[in-house]
């Protein structure tokens, strides 16, 4: 896209860009670091983790006022509004992901110490690493203004949702085996649906991105996965 | 869904279309054409707004709806422009007439010097005669319908060149509709204005849509943004773009009208 003839508005446009680039950063380093602190139950990790957020949230805060104070002083239209759409909306979901990441982090601290692991973890594990690649992609599809991957990483949000079913199944089957299990695998049915909502954050951006680059929405109904378990 | 809507902006004989513009081409000497094949529709009681750079022949078109440009000599349109159907660019046509159905708003309020309620009842008078009673009702319909009303009623005998300039720019609206036309065509109404007066005159606008077809040129974007149903986006005397004023403004199908609404122009 050619530039503005206003300067400054290419600036403005510049810098809240490099502020969601500096948010996606953050937000996939807390969602890989709050997954590998619960896997290996490293309470250090997981505090590092939590202390994170502080920036993410400060960032968030940022692009809304940037963007609100574009929007008064430029009047932007066409691209340029839903550029600055898009933005807000994007800095709001990965604000939530750095949320859901800390949250897990706590749980891993308060896992630490624990002996008898179920083997759901490796599923919870799984689970993580495909968020993480959503995010990846989904980050990158804005980056590189993608729409084909952004759509990809919409349709993808349904292996995740399949997988925190089997996740919840093996949790539940652990659960019922031994009263025991009951504190340690409700710790983990909670990152499991953290985990789970972060793919649904990718899926919010990757539905952003297509906005953006097309000016249309997708549809309303996302693919779902398999339903049974409690959700 | 818009694309039907476009098609229908363009159907010359589908309904709700006030003026339909066929293959129209204008020639302000000789030499090549300051309007292109100009096809496009204005839709009954919809406000239309034309938008693009300084030169691209929005302010012409206006001109040829009616007939300003036969003023000046040496100005010629080919093509169609259909009024209800009837081709105003065709001989025999009343340009008078044409214009009592087709007013018109300048740039800058253009008040008579004379009185405020003179430069109402003057233009009446040029198309019919009407007992003084009768005469003051309609001057007092059309200052209320151009919102002026309250502030003048006072002093009608006051000169319209003593009032401000928003409020003269709203005593050219009221001299237009006083003689009661269909379509209204505005030449950039807000330039000279400030930002209260123009949105009066937006206001009043919005408030005269569902009586009257209008067709606005403007240069601020904002204004066509924030008061048509319709934008047309010209460019070196063609029309790029067409559809509603909601798709145009969020995402325009053309490359060049994003780049002009968004400032990226040239």
């Amino acid at each position: 896209m050619s530039d503005h003839t206003v300067r400054a508005f290419d600036r403005e446009l510049e810098l809240l860009g490099r502020k969601i680039a500096e948010m996606g950063g953050i937000g996939e380093k807390m969602l890989a670091d709050g997954i590998d602190a619960l896997i290996r139950l490293d309470a250090d990790l997981a505090r590092s983790t939590i202390s994170m957020d502080k920036r993410l949230d400060a960032l968030q805060r940022e692009v809304e006022e940037s963007a609100v104070l574009i929007i008064a002083r430029r009047q932007p239209v066409g691209l340029d509004l839903r550029e600055i759409v898009a933005a807000m909306r994007i800095s709001g979901d990965l604000e939530r992901v750095g949320d859901l990441a800390k949250n897990i982090a706590k749980r891993a601290v308060a896992l630490s110490g624990e002996q008898r692991l179920p083997r759901a973890m490796i599923g919870l594990r799984h689970m993580g690493e495909l968020a993480a690649m959503q995010l990846k992609d989904v980050l990158d599809a804005y980056s590189q203004r993608d729409v084909e991957r952004a759509d990809a990483v919409w349709l993808r949000d349904a292996e995740i949702d399949a997988l925190e079913d089997s996740v919840f199944r093996d949790l539940l089957t652990f659960m019922m085996e031994d009263p025991r299990n009951i504190t340690v695998c409700t710790q983990l049915l909670f990152c499991s649906k953290n985990v789970e909502r972060v793919g649904d954050h990718a899926t919010n951006i990757a539905e952003t991105v297509h906005y953006i680059l097309t000016g249309e929405m997708l549809p309303m109904d996302r693919p779902k996965g398999d339903m049974a378990g409690g959700k | 869904m818009n694309e039907m809507m476009r098609a229908d902006a363009l159907t010359h004989d589908s309904e709700g279309v006030k003026i339909a513009i066929r293959n129209l081409n204008f020639y302000y000497g000789s030499g090549k054409p300051s309007l292109k094949n100009i096809n496009l529709s204005l839709l009954t009681n919809k406000v239309t707004a034309f938008i693009g750079p300084s030169g691209c022949g929005k302010s012409t078109l206006l001109r040829v709806l009616n007939r300003m440009y036969q003023l000046y000599p040496n100005q010629r349109a080919e093509g169609e422009v259909l009024l209800d159907g009837q081709n105003i660019l065709g001989p025999g046509v009343d340009v008078n007439l044409l214009r009592a159905r087709v007013g018109m708003v300048f740039q800058k309020p253009t008040p008579f010097p004379m009185t405020i309620f003179e430069n109402i009842a003057f233009g009446i008078r040029l198309y019919e005669k009407l007992p003084k009673s009768e005469m003051d009702a309609r001057v007092e319909e059309a200052l209320r319908g151009a919102a002026l009303w309250d502030e003048v009623k006072d002093k009608l005998d006051a000169s319209g060149l003593s009032l401000s300039g928003g409020q003269q720019q709203r005593l050219c609206i009221a001299r237009t509709v006083a003689i009661k036309p269909e379509v209204i065509l505005f030449d950039e109404p807000c330039s000279a204005l400030d930002p209260i007066s123009t949105a009066k005159v937006e206001e009043l606008m919005d408030e005269m849509s569902d009586r009257y077809t209008i067709a606005i040129v403007t240069h601020n974007m904002q204004q066509a943004a924030r008061i048509s149903d319709k934008t047309v986006f010209m460019y070196l005397g063609e029309m790029v773009e067409m559809d509603d004023t909601d798709k145009i403004f969020t995402s325009p199908a053309q490359k060049r009208t994003q780049d002009y609404i968004t400032g990226r122009f040239g």
